[in-house]
């Protein structure tokens, strides 16, 4: 059996016995090689989950939909690494209980789905630690290195330019699993502290309060890039944040469920190389 | 409608000088909402303040700036004013203009400019300004005195003679700190522990004083006259309540050769241990790392020697305890440095170069020598000792920038209790200035060059090396313009004072801010040098710079005159400047629960009507919290408003520029 018709069957257990409420998968999409959400709430319907190599959304931002485990009862969702990732940030946010959620483990690698060993988060502690030590795609890496060697002013005109093209759509935003606030910030008007209009400042705002917010938060899944209409390279901002808290705070998102959320706390030896 | 005055100070010359002050009114009476502009030299003073009240009563003013110096210095002053003449205090805002403009800038026409902007972005802060009612908290009036030195013991003394409990923590087994370690004290010359040893006693003997040995405050919470501080109770493994101080354990230990920390390794010391004789309390501890059965799970001789039942327990356990108090005082001292950084000077490599701290213990009657100065290599009395001030202080290259301010004065010392205890000896002092100021210091010095002899040398020593049995020592007289070389006995480095070496992890656990060293930081180094700008917290003492007994005793009572001052009333007033969380927009990651310095923040269940599960979001205890802002910076979704300085309010302030 395959991991396809492995994972379909288990899921239509957890249903018909009542373990979970709700399967959240993926379904066949638009194109051949599309993939979208699926909702899964009998064994019936999930008869219609698809698991293969174009399976790439990270699902938990589903997990985090207004009310959805308020009641106690459990999900069951399927996650690659990364979505195993942010699940550890969505638990240690308080945003997701740990007992409230089965997880489908899968891998893509060269292609090839393989499943991942563990149902529940506590059986993906290992899991952290490889991720750290990962090295990120060769792609990012390369751009990261060549924006690194534009220098600041050159970094400047070349954000200038891709955030020109922003036209505050939010898909970003809303394809982000930590993107979870009930009101974001750029909806505050009264205040208004971030201009709404799509021009370089107001661009520029946004984008940034964006990086703020997920420094030290981003599971790296790619998600916001993906969504993007007009292609901005957000992954080279996650990036770099994501290194930035590497190197100051030793830390790295998601790679435990008990991690502390690391802007907010406080360690005694914590860099202060800003206060005089 | 608003109905703003604006009152420019010139604070003397201060800011007029670099502040076009009539332009700064011409502008201001312009903007929208500023019923009356005036400026006056100081509005600070009584005609002053006058002004202000009487521009509120006849133009019946809804919000006051006062463009002058910094809220720190009289926003107070203002806000009294302000109720005086029946205006909400809180409808007051204070417009730097002296520290934020006129002190740094020396361009007059752009300073004007500057003052404008910062005047009218505070009108426009004051137009949102709400009326706000002080919180009323209760004392608790005990107070947590860190460090059982002089400083720390004095303070007690005094806190608790005026009738407050005291509880006073010392990580050492014993109190009594650096002065248990001197030999006589300058300028007078009696001896350290005649004086200190019944104050010592007084305190643990004192009805009210609870003094806790061999602890450590692990950790304190909350704020001036709420504090609740944990204190770890280090294991002793002797039992502090049944132990009679006989010592009889400590005759009997078999390890017997551990180089004594109070003698400065100059002797020796037991496993089971009271670091000096005099030790208060007087019940000895035990060092795990040395004892035999601690090390091999045999011997117990102590155990088997003690007369009391139980009194030795190898199974104790470290303990905590947590207390409430209402203020605290630091007073935990200062080391002195490690010299060995000074390869020139030899110390650590030649065993008679020693630091003066070893030297106190060498002339101490009670110390390793009976008081005698002789030489740690061979225990011969040394003929000539060459002692080297400023090893390590004023040298920003190497060592430390500051002046240790002791050392000129124990030098001066020392070598007259040389004079004193070897009438041939030749004290030859190496010296870059001397500062001795202060009641009868000078006078000590001329009497140690006049009457005993102290040889002084202007000039740094550069070279030092053992020849013969000698240490020579090469350096330059800068007054003779001179190379000079001396065959010595003995050198004794006065090593720079330093701060304890874990001041700065310490100040972080307790939140109270030190300097680039690490002393701790007054409020102000002239008008509020007791206190920390953490309200509550009081420092004495070493540990914010060095200082001699006179100084720290004197500053020790100074912290207890605030902790009384503070004592003497039931309720404190807190400005009403707390934070408030949005219910509807909170997404519950509680993050500002963590953030949160104070741990004001608790968690909140909201239910449905049927005590169904909503949601979950922050709450803040306006009680705890102290209103420094870090919850609404760090909240992402905005939830977190902060009386007195609301979004609206900061967000006027900044459009206004
Ligand atoms: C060589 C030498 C000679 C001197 N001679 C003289 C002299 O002749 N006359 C004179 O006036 N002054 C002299 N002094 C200065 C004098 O020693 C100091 O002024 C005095 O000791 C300062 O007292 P203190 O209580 O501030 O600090 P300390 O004496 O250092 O006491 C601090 C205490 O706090 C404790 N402590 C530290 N951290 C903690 C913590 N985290 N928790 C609990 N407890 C803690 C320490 O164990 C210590 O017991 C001399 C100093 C030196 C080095
Ligand atoms: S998805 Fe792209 S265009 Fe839309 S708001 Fe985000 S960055 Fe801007
Ligand atoms: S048990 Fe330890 S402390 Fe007691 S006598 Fe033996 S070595 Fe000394
Ligand atoms: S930080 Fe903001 S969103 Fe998070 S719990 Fe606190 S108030 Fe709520
Ligand atoms: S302002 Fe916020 S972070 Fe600061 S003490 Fe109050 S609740 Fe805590």
């Amino acid at each position: 059996m395959g991991i396809q018709e492995q994972y379909r069957s288990e899921a239509a257990e957890l249903l018909s016995s009542g373990e979970v409420k709700l399967v959240i998968g993926f379904g066949a999409g638009s194109t051949a090689d599309r993939r979208r959400p699926l909702f899964a709430r009998t064994p019936e319907e999930s008869e219609k989950l698809v698991l293969d190599q174009n399976c790439i959304a990270n699902l938990t931002t589903y997990l985090v939909a207004g009310g959805l485990l308020t009641d106690g009862k459990k999900v069951a969702v399927f996650l690659k690494p990364d979505g195993i990732r942010s699940l550890n940030i969505l638990i240690a946010e308080s945003q997701v209980k740990a007992e409230q959620v089965v997880i489908f483990g899968f891998a893509i690698e060269n292609n090839e789905v393989t499943p991942l060993e563990g149902r529940s988060i506590s059986d993906f502690a290992k899991l952290g630690e490889k991720l750290r030590t990962a090295t990120p795609p060769p792609s990012v890496q390369e751009e990261a290195e060549r924006l690194e060697a534009m220098g600041s002013s050159g970094r400047f005109e070349y954000w200038k330019e891709q955030f020109s093209k922003c036209i505050k759509c939010y898909a970003c935003r809303q394809a982000c699993p930590m993107c979870y606030c009930r009101r974001c910030i750029v909806d505050v008007n009264q205040p208004q502290w971030v201009s709404t209009s799509s021009h370089t400042l107001g661009n520029f705002e946004w984008n940034l309060v964006r990086a703020f917010h997920l420094a030290g938060r981003c599971a790296a899944c790619g998600a916001c890039d993906r969504a993007c209409p007009v292609n901005i390279p957000l992954r080279l901002i996650n990036y770099r944040m994501g290194k930035e808290v590497k190197e100051a705070f030793d830390y790295f998102a998601g790679e435990s469920s008990d991690q502390n959320p690391v802007l907010a706390s406080f360690r005694q030896d914590d860099p202060e190389t800003f206060i005089l | 409608m608003a109905k703003i005055g604006v009152f420019v100070c010139h604070c003397g010359e201060n800011i007029a000088s670099n502040v076009d002050t009539a332009n700064l009114v011409r502008k201001v009476s312009e903007h929208p909402g500023v019923e009356v502009c005036a400026e006056y030299k100081y509005f600070c003073s009584d005609p002053g303040q006058e002004t202000v009240k009487r521009a509120i009563r006849e133009n019946g003013l809804t919000g006051v700036v006062v463009a002058a110096c910094s809220p720190r210095m009289h926003e107070t002053t203002f806000r009294k004013a302000c109720a005086e003449a029946g205006l909400n205090p809180y409808m007051l805002e204070m417009a730097n203009i002296r520290e934020h403009c006129s002190w740094v800038h020396s361009d007059k026409e752009k300073a004007t400019e500057k003052a404008i902007e910062i005047t009218r972005s505070l009108v426009e802060k004051v137009k949102r300004n709400n009326n706000l009612k002080p919180i009323s908290v209760p004392v608790t009036r005990r107070a947590l005195v860190i460090g059982g030195g002089i400083a720390g013991i004095q303070a007690a003394l005094d806190i608790a003679g005026a009738g407050r409990e005291v509880i006073l923590v010392e990580r050492e087994p014993s109190i009594g700190g650096h002065m248990s370690q001197l030999s006589e004290t300058f300028p007078t010359l009696d001896c350290s522990q005649c004086i200190l040893t019944p104050r010592m006693v007084e305190a643990i003997q004192h009805p009210n004083i609870k003094v806790l040995t061999y602890s450590e405050v692990e950790e304190v919470d909350g704020y001036i006259g709420n504090f609740k501080a944990k204190i770890r109770k280090k294991s002793r493994y002797v039992d502090i309540d049944k132990c009679t101080g006989c010592g009889d354990c400590i005759q009997k230990c078999p390890v017997k050769k551990v180089p004594s920390e109070f003698e400065c390794g100059l002797g020796n010391r037991t496993a089971i241990y009271t670091p000096f004789a005099q030790a208060v309390p007087n019940v000895p501890v035990i060092d795990t790392t040395r004892c035999t059965y601690f090390k091999n799970g045999k011997c117990k001789i102590c155990q088997k020697t003690c007369q009391i039942e139980n009194c030795i327990d190898f199974g104790m356990q470290d303990t905590f305890e947590e207390y409430e108090v209402g203020a605290i005082v630091v007073a935990t001292g200062f080391q002195i440095q490690d010299t060995t950084l000074y390869g020139e000077y030899g110390y650590g490599r030649y065993k008679d170069v020693i630091t003066g701290l070893s030297f106190e213990r060498l002339a101490s009657a009670s110390g390793p020598t009976s008081g005698v100065i002789k030489r740690p290599s061979d225990g011969k009395e040394p003929e000539t000792i060459v002692f080297i001030q400023c090893a390590g202080s004023r040298d920003p290259s190497k060592g430390v920038r500051y002046c240790s301010k002791i050392c000129c004065m124990y030098t001066a010392k020392h070598a007259m209790l040389y004079a004193h205890k070897n009438h041939d000896g030749r004290s030859r002092i190496f010296y870059m200035d001397i500062r001795a100021a202060g009641k009868g210091y000078d006078e000590f010095t001329r009497r140690a060059i006049e009457e005993d002899g102290a040889e002084y040398l202007r000039g740094r020593v550069s070279k030092l090396y053992e020849e013969n049995g000698k240490l020579i020592v090469r350096g330059v007289d800068s007054l003779l313009g001179k190379p000079v070389e001396i065959a010595a006995d003995m050198v004794v480095l006065a090593t720079a004072i330093v701060p304890q070496p874990d001041a700065r992890e310490f100040a972080k656990r307790i939140g109270i801010g030190y300097d680039e060293y690490g002393f701790y930081n007054e409020a102000h180094m002239k008008l509020r040098p007791v206190e920390t700008a953490t309200a509550g917290i009081y420092l004495c003492g070493a540990c914010q710079s060095p200082k001699d007994i006179p100084d720290s005793v004197a500053q020790a009572s100074a912290a207890a005159a605030k902790v009384l001052g503070l004592f003497s009333r039931e309720q404190l007033e807190r400005e009403p400047v707390v934070a408030s969380v949005s219910d509807a927009t909170c997404a519950g990651c509680f993050g500002c629960v963590m953030a949160c310095p104070y741990n004001a923040i608790d968690v909140r269940d909201i239910n449905d009507r049927n005590g169904n599960l909503i949601k979950q979001v922050a709450d803040v205890n306006p009680g705890l919290c102290q209103g420094c802002g870090t919850c609404v910076t760090f909240c992402r979704s905005n939830s977190i408003d902060l009386a007195g300085f609301t979004e609206n309010q900061i967000f006027a302030e900044i459009m206004a520029l």
